[in-house]
């Protein structure tokens, strides 16, 4: 077998426990069914690509990119449990290169991102249906988009963990970040009909893009712009890659 | 044969030499102990020998391999427990190694058999369904050594692996790490607890200040630095007038304790003890208790380290 997937067989043991599985899936539940049906009333059918989604679809395709961001965190905690608990320096005096260490931690964000992706959508797909336009060019963008996602913002994690050394620090710094990146964006809301600045703001978050990205595979609504998206999307997961790769090379023992 | 070929190997952090211009080679099927105060640069030699930090000059080589030039090569062929504790919290006793065998590519037949066999000999059958982060230190260490024993390797080096264990745990592993070099292992051993290296090693280097002090043998240590014997005498009651009694005593060093205890250091050390109880026997002093203190490795380290940092 190779290293790599060794590798990957212990992140996804270690990782996958059934209160991640169930906060994975309970958590955009909630979103999904509680404040999509809640707020339904509230919010009018909402224009995405041309086409008008109520409110419980539009969030239900925003949840596949959050959970994405979420279950990606696993690279970050894999990284700092690794450091804090002396197996990254075990595992770097094994039949291992740091290559090895780099490229097991995407693979497994990858797989990760793709199931969380996959649960979302199966549980959202009675709440998005009637809209949904699958063809052969849909479902590898959203394919595209769950990979994609999952290496920019696991490589964020990933970035955040080498840098940090308190756990205190690592969980705060986390949760800002990811917060952030959670509410300003599009991920709940549209970016039409938002004030000025926060619109700017929701293009400064790559969860946008993914979240767009996504939703534009989900229900057939590609367009110039979500293939802009694509290209920025691949853009900031190449150099945040590449940042984590380097950081993760330099690790001092 | 020798399995560790070290010529002229350093490790500098900026102006600190952690290691330095050191010269080392470790035969094949024995354990050899590496010994060093705090900050010696133990902990540095065995990355560098583990292939975890590169060089800063110097050649290495192990078990044939350049391990500057081809450092995955010979981390397939070696064992490391680490000093520090690394184990995954999540999983059980069980998964661990099992998991650790996976890493290692070991086939999953094998796997199951070893697990078995480890779990006995280091008493982990009882707590094999709890998780590393529910053990106590001691057993989490048992774990972690134990667990490097799930791959085949041919040099193994151990950093401090006894740290944590109670005594009765410790003199086990140390059997099963002679048992295991019976069978050809060669095993590269760091302590701070120099009866274990006496117990254990059939060769030791002392390193200090990043520079390798002495390498032999421990017979060969105690018989080339550990001349020098301890005679302790208790008396029955106390003595004022000891001290005058025995000044005119040569070649030796006398230190009074309380009236009634006597030390004596000395390399004539036979000879110094006939003329102390020649005098005891004149002068109608009983003797309540005597003995004599053999050389041990810790004199020896405690006085080499010393004499290297008056040397300095």
């Amino acid at each position: 077998m190779h290293p790599i997937i060794r590798l990957v067989n212990r992140n996804l043991t270690i990782s996958l426990n059934p209160g991640f599985l169930i906060w994975q899936v309970i958590f955009p539940l909630i979103y999904i069914f509680v404040a999509g049906y809640a707020y339904a009333p509230l919010i009018n059918d909402v224009p995405f690509g041309g086409k008008d989604l109520d409110y419980p679809a539009f969030l239900a395709s925003g949840m596949i990119g959050f959970n994405i961001m979420n279950s990606t965190l696993i690279s970050g905690i894999l990284i700092w449990n690794d450091r804090r608990h002396g197996m990254f320096e075990q595992i770097m005096s094994g039949p291992f290169t740091r290559s090895h260490y780099i490229l097991s931690n995407i693979c497994t964000i990858g797989i990760i991102g793709l199931v969380s992706a996959s649960l979302i959508a199966v549980v959202g797909y009675p709440v998005f249906f009637e809209s949904v336009e699958f063809s052969f060019i849909t479902i590898p963008i959203i394919i595209f988009g769950a990979i994609t996602g999952s290496i920019l913002f696991g490589s964020l994690a990933s970035i955040i963990s080498t840098r940090i050394h308190s756990s205190e620090g690592f969980n705060v710094i986390i949760n800002t970040v990811f917060l952030f990146f959670a509410f300003v964006s599009t991920a709940f809301y549209p970016a039409d009909g938002a004030p000025e600045p926060l619109r700017t703001a929701f293009y400064l978050n790559p969860l946008t893009y993914l979240v767009d990205v996504i939703r534009a595979g989900i229900f057939g609504t590609i367009t110039e712009f979500v293939i802009i998206e694509m290209i920025i999307l691949v853009g900031i997961a190449s150099v945040l890659f590449i940042i984590a790769s380097k950081l993760l090379t330099k690790l001092d023992f | 044969m020798s399995c560790i070929n070290v010529n002229h190997l350093s490790k500098s952090y900026g102006s600190v030499n952690a290691v330095d211009d050191i010269v080392l080679s470790v035969n094949s099927g024995q354990v050899f102990g590496f010994l060093g105060p705090n900050g010696a640069g133990k902990s540095t030699t065995i990355k560098l020998l583990t292939t975890l930090i590169p060089p800063s000059s110097g050649s290495l080589s192990i078990l044939g391999v350049d391990a500057v030039k081809n450092p995955l090569n010979v981390r397939h062929k070696i064992g490391v427990v680490l000093q520090q504790p690394s184990y995954e919290p999540t999983l059980t006793v069980e998964k661990s190694l099992d998991k650790y065998g996976m890493m290692w590519n070991v086939p999953k037949k094998i796997r199951k058999k070893r697990m078995e066999q480890l779990l006995q000999d280091f008493d982990l059958v009882e707590i094999r369904k709890k998780r590393n982060e529910d053990l106590s230190i001691g057993q989490r260490r048992r774990v972690q050594v134990a667990r490097e024993f799930m791959h085949d390797m041919e040099l193994l080096f151990l950093d401090e692996p006894t740290v944590g264990l109670d005594p009765s745990a410790r003199r086990k592993l140390l059997d099963y790490l002679k048992n295991k070099v019976k069978t050809g292992l060669t095993i590269f051993y760091t302590t701070h607890i120099l009866s274990e290296a006496e117990y254990l090693c059939d060769e030791i280097a002392i390193i200090d200040k990043g520079k390798i002090i002495a390498i032999d043998s421990p017979n060969a240590l105690k018989s080339r630095f550990g001349k020098e014997k301890t005679i302790k005498i208790h008396l029955l009651e106390t003595q004022s007038n000891i001290s005058a009694l025995l000044s005119g005593i040569s070649d030796c060093k006398i230190n009074f304790e309380t009236g009634t205890n006597i030390i004596i250091h000395s390399e004539q050390s036979e000879l110094v003890l006939l003329q102390v109880l020649k005098i005891l026997n004149e002068n109608n002093i009983q003797i309540e208790d005597l003995s004599a203190v053999p050389t041990n490795l810790e004199d020896i380290f405690l006085k080499m380290v010393k004499e290297n940092a008056s040397n300095n």
